[in-house]
């Protein structure tokens, strides 16, 4: 399990062993770490932007004694056969799972991208900018990769915000749906049902995800996928 | 102690010890050792005490301690204006007036920019502003905001800045000025300068 304090120093340590600025999202325990949900998390979810980025990350991980490790106790089956599946990297205290441009099915979108909870710079030569997305999108994020404690963690983020903002997080999982990620709709139908049973969700959001199932994704190409 | 969800849930927010001992229906000892206890466990952040009532920031999440961004750099140095940041940026490792002018730039934000012409009283590695801005790729804006500061502000230290030969850029994209008091600053830097002389209400000398 990793802390507060282990994971702000294994990030500046990361840093001061980089050779280029990198630029990454955290979403998943790390993301909720910095916002202050929970204290300890089994990894570090990083999004890249370019499989130069990660490469480098994962250089760094190598020289500090992580070893590549198999995803396959920790993804179902279905996850995995995806092509953007994570790179997992584990020593004995902490995982990465590395993700580049997707998380499976789902893009890095513009409002993902831009509409961030925190940025944190680990400073050294090189710079490790960390952009913590918004607590919606962990929540879209967390149904869609549907590990263990997932939706434990999702339950925490909803129970503790009483501004959580459901329309944002349907209209976010609607662009993705019109993109190509027909995973996302069905992963986020099926936690907001789960949900329901401890939180309460109006009708009208989970209305607006069931009514666009019955629709085709417009940008549903091969190439999306 | 009841359940600390529950408590934070009714206490979220700003109190003082007679609201927060209202809201809970607490004697006033009890509410003070309780909100110690949430204070030890980062829910609770105080502000003020001595002459100023004591205010107590409560929240359902944890707050974490902080390290400072463009944001705090910015609101310490700009006495007149004062940013609300609208997402949370910490550096951790070394931070300054120079680094913070530099990412007041790339927001391209009109309110942060402006806000940011302070920053040149703060300057001490001019060597280090260059370099920086040059990564950056962005020395012109930098060398025409330092002008418009001169031009606005007092007590900003006297520096002999060059151009670089470069096409004209927007200091905000497609966001010029048709101010004539700033067009020489414009020519000079060839940076589309975005204020107006109404921006500077607070500062102008001349």
């Amino acid at each position: 399990m990793i802390t507060y304090n282990d994971q702000q120093n294994l990030f500046h340590i990361i840093s001061t062993n980089l050779k280029k600025n990198i630029r990454c999202f955290a979403f998943g325990g790390t993301a909720m770490i910095f916002y202050g949900y929970k204290d300890e998390t089994k990894d570090v979810d990083f999004l890249f932007e370019h499989e130069e980025e990660r490469a480098e990350f994962t250089r760094v991980l190598e020289k500090l004694g992580f070893r590549e490790s198999s995803p396959f106790k920790v993804y179902i089956p279905e996850k995995l056969r995806d092509p953007h599946r994570p790179k997992m990297y584990s020593s004995e205290t902490a995982r990465f799972d590395l993700f580049v441009k997707k998380i499976f099915h789902t893009l890095l979108s513009p409002r993902m991208s831009e509409d961030v909870y925190a940025i944190h710079e680990f400073k050294d030569v090189h710079t490790l900018k960390v952009h913590v997305l918004r607590k919606e999108h962990l929540v879209i994020l967390k149904s869609v990769t549907e590990r263990e404690r997932d939706f434990e963690d999702i339950r925490t983020i909803v129970e503790k915000e009483k501004n959580f903002d459901w329309q944002y997080l349907v209209d976010e999982v609607l662009w993705q749906y019109q993109n190509g990620d027909t995973w996302v709709l069905l992963d986020t139908i099926k936690m907001l049902h789960e949900l329901r049973k401890y939180v309460f969700v109006e009708q009208k959001y989970l209305k607006q995800l069931t009514d666009k199932l019955s629709t085709k994704p417009k940008a549903a190409t091969r190439k999306n996928r | 102690m009841r359940n600390k969800d529950e408590i934070l849930w009714k206490l979220e927010g700003l109190h003082t010890i007679e609201t927060a001992m209202k809201t809970l229906s607490m004697k006033r000892q009890s509410t003070l050792n309780l909100l110690s206890k949430l204070k030890k466990e980062q829910y609770v952040t105080t502000s003020g005490g001595g002459k100023r009532k004591r205010l107590y920031k409560i929240t359902m999440r944890k707050q974490r301690p902080r390290d400072p961004g463009m944001f705090d750099i910015i609101n310490k140095y700009s006495p007149h204006m004062k940013l609300a940041e609208w997402y949370d940026h910490q550096v951790h490792g070394v931070y300054g007036p120079e680094e913070a002018l530099i990412d007041a730039i790339e927001t391209q934000s009109f309110r942060v920019i402006l806000a940011s012409l302070h920053l040149f009283r703060h300057i001490k590695d001019w060597k280090k502003l260059y370099k920086l801005a040059n990564e950056r790729d962005c020395w012109n804006k930098v060398g025409a905001l330092y002008d418009v500061a001169r031009l606005v502000l007092d007590k900003i230290q006297q520096k002999v800045l060059r151009p670089i030969k470069a096409g004209k850029v927007y200091l905000i994209k497609n966001y010029p000025t048709k101010e004539d008091f700033i067009r020489p600053i414009e020519r000079k830097w060839n940076v589309a300068i975005s204020f107006r002389r109404g921006d500077f209400d607070w500062g102008i000398h001349s």
